[in-house]
Order: C-alpha cells, then sequence, then structure tokens
C-alpha cells in the first residue's frame, strides 16, 4: 500500500474517532433545551439529505470518471443541450430544497419567536469576555424569583450565566466594541451581537448543568479565549444563587491577610473592576471620610467595561470563561455531578481548597502573558492609549498573595 | 540559461528581500515593508520574463554578436518616456518647494514613466522579431495599463462632475444639470445605437469633445469654489446650548417624524395621551420591569413616541450630575403628536455612581419621568 494511502485511510479514521468523542461539551448533536431541540430535529433530516444526495454525487462522478476515462477511444457525439434532463435536473433539486426549506422556515420562525420568554437577562460582548445583567420586574422580582430577603436589585455578572431550569429566557444582546457571536450549542444556535443593536436569543435547559460556548464571529486577538458557560440551576437553587447574589459586601476582618488585599484592589484593581458595595475608608477610622468605590473602565479600557468582580467566587471561571477557578478534580466533580446534586455543589462556589491558585496567580502575575490582549501601553496609539484586556500590572509576589487572600472571600 | 539581464535582476530582488526583512524586522513600518515587498515581487516578475525570453542576451564569445544580436539593434522609434521621466522628476523636485500634492503627483509620474520606459526598453529588444516584440510588450503592459488608465479615466469624470454639482449655485439647479446630462447620455447612446452608419471617429470625437466639457467645466467650477451650504441646527447643538426645552427650535423644523422599520432600539418610550411615560422592551412580553434597565460604555438607541396631543421631546442628563456645568444633556428634536424619533444615549457611569438618579424628562411635562438604571 502506497504512503499516500496509508495517510489517507489513518486521516480517515482520526476523522471518524472523532465523531465519537464522549467529553465534548460544545456538542450540537446533544441537545438540552426546547431550542436546541429543534434545531436538532431539523438538522438530522436535514444532514440525512444532503449526505444521501452527496454520496450520490460523488458516486456517480466517481463510475463516470472510472467507466469514461481516456483509454484512446474516439471522442462521442458532442450534443448542446437536452431539455428533458436539464428540466429533470434542474427539478430534483428544486424539489428537495422545497421540502427542506418546508421544515426549515417554520423552525426558524419558531426559534425567533420571544413572546413566550418568562426571564430577561441583558448581554453584554466586548473583547473578550461576556456580561451578563438581570434587570428587576415591575414586581420586585429577577426572573420571576423574589429574593427572600434583600430588596431585588440588578445583578450584573460575567463568565458564567446563571438561569434557572425549564425557563424560557430571553438574552438580549449588544456589545460595547465590534462584532461578537453568542453561541451556546446545547442550548441554541448562533446569535450575532452587533454594537448599537440589540439582538434577542432565547435560551431554556431542560436539566441542572453547566452548557459550554464559544464566541463564533472573530473579534480579535483573543476571539479562541472568549467563551461562555451557560449554569442551569432549579428554580429553588436559582432563589438560592439570587439570595446570594443580593447580600450586602462584607468587608473582609481587620489585620487580615484579605483587609490587606482589600486596600490594594481598591488602589489597583478597582480603577476598572466594580466590586459593589466596597468602601474607600482612606486609611482612617473617621465614617465621614469613607467614599463608595467607583471603578472607572471606561477612562482604561477600549471598551469601557471590565467584569464586576463583586461574586467572583461563585462563578467557576475568570478572564472570559477561559479558565477554571476551581482546580481540576473540585471542577470535574462540578460538571459530572448528576441532576440532583449539581444545584449544591455548584453554589458551593470557590473554596480555599478548591481554588485554581496557578492559573489565577499567573493571570495577576501577567495577564497579557497568558491571554493574548493589547496591553502594551507603547503601541495603543489605535486606542488613544486605552488598553484592550487586561494590563500588566507588576505586582509583586506578598501581594498577589494578598489579593487571593482577598478575593476567595468574594462569594 | 541566466542572462546578464536576468542575474540584474535576480539581484535586484534578492536585495529588495534582504532590505523588506530588516526594515521591517528593525523599523516595524508596515507600509515600507510592504513596498520592499512589492519592489521584490515585481523583480521577480520581470527578472522570470527575462529569463524566459533569453534570446536577447549578447554573448561575448560571439564575434558577430554586435552586428546580428537584436540587443544590439537601435531602438526602433524614439520614446516619450525619457521626456515623462524627467517631468515627473522635475515635479518631485518643485513640489518639495510649493505644494505636497505637486510632489505626490510627481512620484506618481515619474514611478509610471520609469515603468513604461523599462517595459519599452526590454521589449523592443525582446527577441529579433520586431512583430514578436510588439505583441509582448501588449500582453506585459495591457493588463495593468487598460484599467489603471479606465480607473483614471472614470476618476477624473467622476470629480469634474462632482465639481460641477457642489458648484452651481444650488441644490435644485445641481439636480436639473445631473439630468439633463444624463439625458444627453441616453440620447447620444440611443443615437449611436440606432444609427449603425456613424463611423467610430465621429462617435470617438464627439465622446473626446464631451470629455474636454466635462473637464473643462469641472476646472471652472473648481477654481470658482463650492456654493455656500446652510448646516442646519441639531438636536446635538441645542443639547449643548442647554435648550432642550419645550420650546420650537431650528432643529426641530425640519427633524422627521418617523423612524425606519430596520431601527433596532433598546426599548420604546411613549409619552401617553395623559402625558405619563411608559416604556416597553421589544421581543418581551412577561410584563414590565421597575425600571429600565440600560448598560453603561455602549450606545443604546432608545425610540420616543408621542401619543399626546402636544409636539415634545425626550430629554436625559446622561452624567447624572448636580452641578449645570458637569450635565450632559441630550435629546430628541420635537416630536409631533402620533410621530416617532430615535433617541442615543450613552452612560458612563453605573447609577449607583452618579449624583443624581438617570431618568428620562419630558421638557414642559412634570409628571413625565422615567428613572433608568444602569448597573
Amino acid at each position: 500500500m502506497s504512503r499516500a494511502k496509508r495517510f489517507g485511510i489513518a486521516a480517515g479514521t482520526l476523522l471518524l474517532a472523532a465523531g465519537c468523542a464522549e467529553d465534548a461539551p460544545q456538542d450540537t448533536w446533544k441537545p438540552a433545551g426546547e431550542n436546541a431541540q429543534d434545531i436538532h430535529d431539523l438538522q438530522w433530516p436535514v444532514f440525512l439529505t444532503a449526505g444521501i444526495v452527496g454520496v450520490l454525487v460523488i458516486v456517480v462522478l466517481i463510475s463516470v470518471f472510472i467507466r469514461f476515462r481516456d483509454r484512446g477511444q474516439p471522442i462521442p457525439e458532442q450534443i448542446h443541450g437536452k431539455p428533458a434532463l436539464e428540466i429533470t435536473l434542474t427539478a430534483i433539486p428544486a424539489v428537495i430544497m422545497a421540502v427542506i426549506a418546508g421544515f426549515t422556515v417554520p423552525a426558524v420562525m419558531a426559534l425567533a419567536e420571544t413572546d413566550d420568554t418568562e426571564c430577561v437577562v441583558n448581554l453584554t460582548g466586548q473583547q473578550w469576555w461576556w456580561e451578563y445583567d438581570y434587570p428587576v420586574s415591575e414586581d420586585g422580582t429577577i426572573c420571576g424569583v423574589a429574593p427572600t430577603s434583600a430588596e431585588a436589585s440588578p445583578i450584573i455578572t460575567s463568565g458564567q450565566l446563571v438561569i434557572p431550569t425549564g425557563t424560557k429566557v430571553l438574552v438580549r444582546g449588544t456589545s460595547r466594541d465590534v462584532i461578537h457571536s453568542f453561541w451556546i450549542p446545547r442550548l441554541n444556535g448562533k446569535k450575532d451581537i452587533v454594537p448599537g443593536r440589540v439582538h434577542y436569543l432565547r435560551l431554556e435547559a431542560d436539566e441542572p448543568g453547566i452548557y459550554a460556548g464559544q464566541c463564533t464571529e472573530f473579534c480579535g486577538l483573543s476571539h479562541s479565549n472568549m467563551r461562555m458557560e451557560a449554569v442551569a440551576l432549579e428554580p429553588a437553587d436559582f432563589q438560592r444563587w439570587l439570595d446570594n447574589e443580593l447580600e450586602p459586601y462584607a468587608a473582609p476582618a481587620a489585620d487580615t491577610a484579605a483587609a490587606e488585599g482589600e486596600t490594594l484592589f481598591i488602589q489597583q484593581c478597582a480603577r476598572c473592576h466594580q466590586v459593589n458595595g466596597l468602601v474607600d475608608d482612606k486609611g482612617n477610622d473617621d465614617p465621614a471620610d469613607d467614599a463608595i468605590v467607583v471603578s472607572a473602565p471606561d477612562e482604561f479600557v477600549w471598551s469601557g467595561a471590565a467584569p464586576n468582580l463583586t461574586n467572583l467566587m461563585t462563578r467557576n471561571t475568570f478572564a472570559g470563561a477561559t479558565w477554571d477557578l476551581l482546580t481540576e478534580n473540585c471542577r470535574d466533580d462540578v460538571w459530572n455531578a448528576t441532576p440532583a446534586e449539581f444545584g449544591a455543589k455548584y453554589l458551593e462556589g470557590v473554596t480555599a481548597e478548591c481554588l485554581n491558585e496557578v492559573d489565577l496567580r499567573e493571570w495577576l502575575r501577567d495577564a497579557p502573558a497568558k491571554k493574548p490582549m493589547y496591553a502594551d501601553p507603547e503601541e495603543l496609539e489605535a486606542t488613544d492609549g486605552k488598553f484592550r484586556g487586561m494590563p500588566y500590572l507588576a505586582l509583586s509576589e506578598n501581594q498577589i498573595d494578598v489579593l487571593l487572600a482577598y478575593l476567595i472571600e468574594r462569594k | 540559461m541566466f542572462t546578464t539581464g536576468s542575474k540584474l535582476l535576480i539581484g535586484s530582488s534578492v536585495i529588495a528581500s534582504v532590505a523588506a526583512a530588516l526594515y521591517g524586522v528593525t523599523q516595524k513600518g508596515t507600509l515600507g515593508t510592504i513596498g520592499l515587498v512589492s519592489a521584490a515581487v515585481a523583480l521577480v516578475f520581470l527578472a522570470a520574463i527575462n529569463v524566459y525570453v533569453r534570446d536577447s542576451n549578447v554573448s561575448a564569445m560571439d564575434p558577430d554578436a554586435h552586428a546580428t544580436a537584436p540587443a544590439a539593434r537601435p531602438a526602433p522609434s524614439p520614446s516619450l518616456w525619457p521626456l515623462a521621466s524627467g517631468l515627473g522628476a522635475t515635479m518631485v523636485a518643485v513640489g518639495v518647494v510649493t505644494f505636497p500634492a505637486i510632489t505626490i503627483l510627481g512620484l506618481i509620474v515619474l514611478l509610471a514613466a520609469t515603468a513604461e520606459w523599462l517595459v519599452q526598453a526590454w521589449s523592443e529588444r525582446a527577441s529579433a522579431d520586431p512583430a514578436y516584440n510588439a505583441t509582448v510588450r501588449e500582453r506585459i503592459a495591457h493588463p495593468l495599463e487598460l484599467p489603471i488608465m479606465g480607473a483614471i479615466g472614470i476618476a477624473v469624470i467622476i470629480y469634474s462632475i462632482s465639481r460641477v454639482m457642489l458648484g452651481l449655485p444650488s441644490k435644485t439647479g445641481a439636480v436639473v444639470a445631473f439630468v439633463v446630462l444624463a439625458a444627453l447620455v441616453l440620447l447620444v447612446g440611443t443615437l449611436t445605437s440606432v444609427r449603425r452608419r456613424l463611423s467610430t471617429g465621429t462617435i470617438a470625437g464627439v465622446c473626446s469633445i464631451a470629455l474636454v466639457a466635462v473637464i473643462a467645466s469641472g476646472a471652472a467650477y473648481g477654481l470658482n469654489g463650492e456654493r455656500t451650504t446652510h448646516h442646519h441646527e441639531t438636536t446635538g447643538a441645542i443639547a449643548e446650548d442647554g435648550d432642550c426645552g419645550a420650546d420650537e427650535t431650528e432643529a426641530d423644523e425640519n427633524a422627521s417624524q418617523n423612524v425606519a422599520a430596520k431601527s433596532n432600539v433598546a426599548a420604546t418610550i411613549t409619552l401617553t395621551a395623559d402625558e405619563q411615560l411608559t416604556y416597553t422592551v421589544p421581543g418581551f412580553d412577561g410584563g414590565g420591569f421597575a425600571d429600565l434597565t440600560l448598560p453603561r460604555s455602549t450606545s443604546n438607541n432608545v425610540l420616543f413616541r408621542n401619543d399626546s396631543e402636544e409636539h415634545r421631546r425626550l430629554s436625559i442628563d446622561t452624567a447624572g450630575a448636580t452641578a449645570a456645568e458637569d450635565k450632559r444633556v441630550v435629546c430628541s428634536a420635537l416630536v409631533e403628536e402620533g410621530g416617532v424619533q430615535l433617541l442615543t444615549v450613552r452612560f458612563d457611569k453605573p447609577s449607583f455612581a452618579a449624583e443624581n438618579p438617570y431618568q428620562f424628562t419630558v421638557p414642559g411635562v412634570d409628571g413625565a419621568v422615567l428613572p433608568v438604571v444602569v448597573p
């Protein structure tokens, strides 16, 4: 057997074997909600039809190549036009396309319907992460859930979109800089997110769990690192998540590493990252001097936004959902939890034992080295000196220690 | 295999490639690198052609070569390109001390003339066959010459017509002139098509006269300058001047009361018949929200619909400031009864950081207030 044939067989086998992958969180063939199921129900017959047509065409082509290959025979009579054959060969694809359209158009229309949604989440994309905010309804609920104790106020988060199971969620998306595309394959199709416009996408998850996705519109240097995860929680667990998100800010105990971390956070991180309720005491005990810390990402970041870190450790990811905040074992424990166990495990958040210190430390040490970003101050002329991504902060190891001590309490 | 000329061209292309690499790495200049790479590609192209038609080389070992080789023959015709190159060089020099535009034009003339000169000189000696030499020149030069000349011609015509349109004393005059010009073109085209006996020379003559007329008119109007355009006041300007009130301004006079169907909005805000502000979020029928939520640091388009019986505008201070000088008020134009308009708003700070709550208001209507939450 020639080397080319062996290579061809190996490549084909590899391609086929890839279809058997078990650990494929972005598998479009495993729908986990009504919308994705609609797409799945449509793509099977279309794929089958296209496959049969494709195989037929290839078989006919190969047989023609073999049967009529040049063996020195005289050139056959040349004809121009054969109406019956031409009409047949035009009609057959037209009928096939019409039948496919007969299934596709209603499915597309059904996916575009948003009137039956029960919950709204605003989505804002920017290089290279997604922000989610949950508006408060007129009746004081968020996604139909009333907070247990605190008064409802808009929740703002990033990295993981938390939704209640069995609820039709309307995602209203826009972008702060360039065109992005939101895609969680197991919950619905892709939706381009264009600056200055608002786009609508329905999401619904039947079972609790984490559903992974990825930006699918090339959006710059770290496009491949712009990921997203939808976390579906049972309504009771969603209530717990909501209540926790609305908890007031808890300052670290005095004279601890976390308290030092808070001071450092105010000096370094809070220029761009907001932590709701964070107060700067200006280094004295006089409450009159206290000031609410307000980040101003629009002054430093091209998109005008940086992730809100209020409850960072309730999420399992950071830096645009590219890295896990959980160690591998703890992550597997959450991802592989049964639907009944999932809520409790997810809501535990990131504990000190489960914190993925390696990646988080590397990120704090030199973020642009870990995730490609436009953060070199010497090359920011085009963006008027503003970063696209997180800059290098020149933090010492001691500073990173205290920042970790502070961040681990953010849940 | 390699002739003297091809060696020169190959060597030049290598030098250009090395220069491109060195310049790209050391200077990081994109434009310069592209220029040098382009030069290298062009030189490789010329070298390949030279290798392919190597019969023009004169061998030093052939005693009769200087008498018989095509390269040794005098040029078949005088060339205008040296003169054009000289003109280009002069323009470059004149431009340096007068206007930079002349230098740029001179560079273009110099480059084009030099390229034509090179191609002509090479093609006239490409082989011993003058007929072949003529065709090889056309095959090389025409694919570049024709589109470039066509593009230049179209650009000159468009630019000339645009000068005429901008120079005519009124907008109506420009429209009439354009209609007349288009009708003339159509008429001449129709006549040419119908009267097939018209000679090519006649058609070329008419087109040439028309071209000269267009260029001359363009030059005349261009030198005369554009007509004075009256700039209407905009809602942005009245907002800056603090005039987002209930009264009508010049900006409101010509404001459209319709919005394109393709407009995409974050919310529709309606001033109801009883002069209350309500809003809906497109795509969601699951009940209202406590306050309108809009994201920060991005442009939000809201649609203002006026269902009241008075002309009204929508207004908001996007800075949420207390002091008048810190306010950043934006407003729509005055909207008629039943009319709609878009208003684009952008908030840099979240609501909790603003001194005053963000809220849409309708000047002249006290109770019409719609709070906005910016998370």
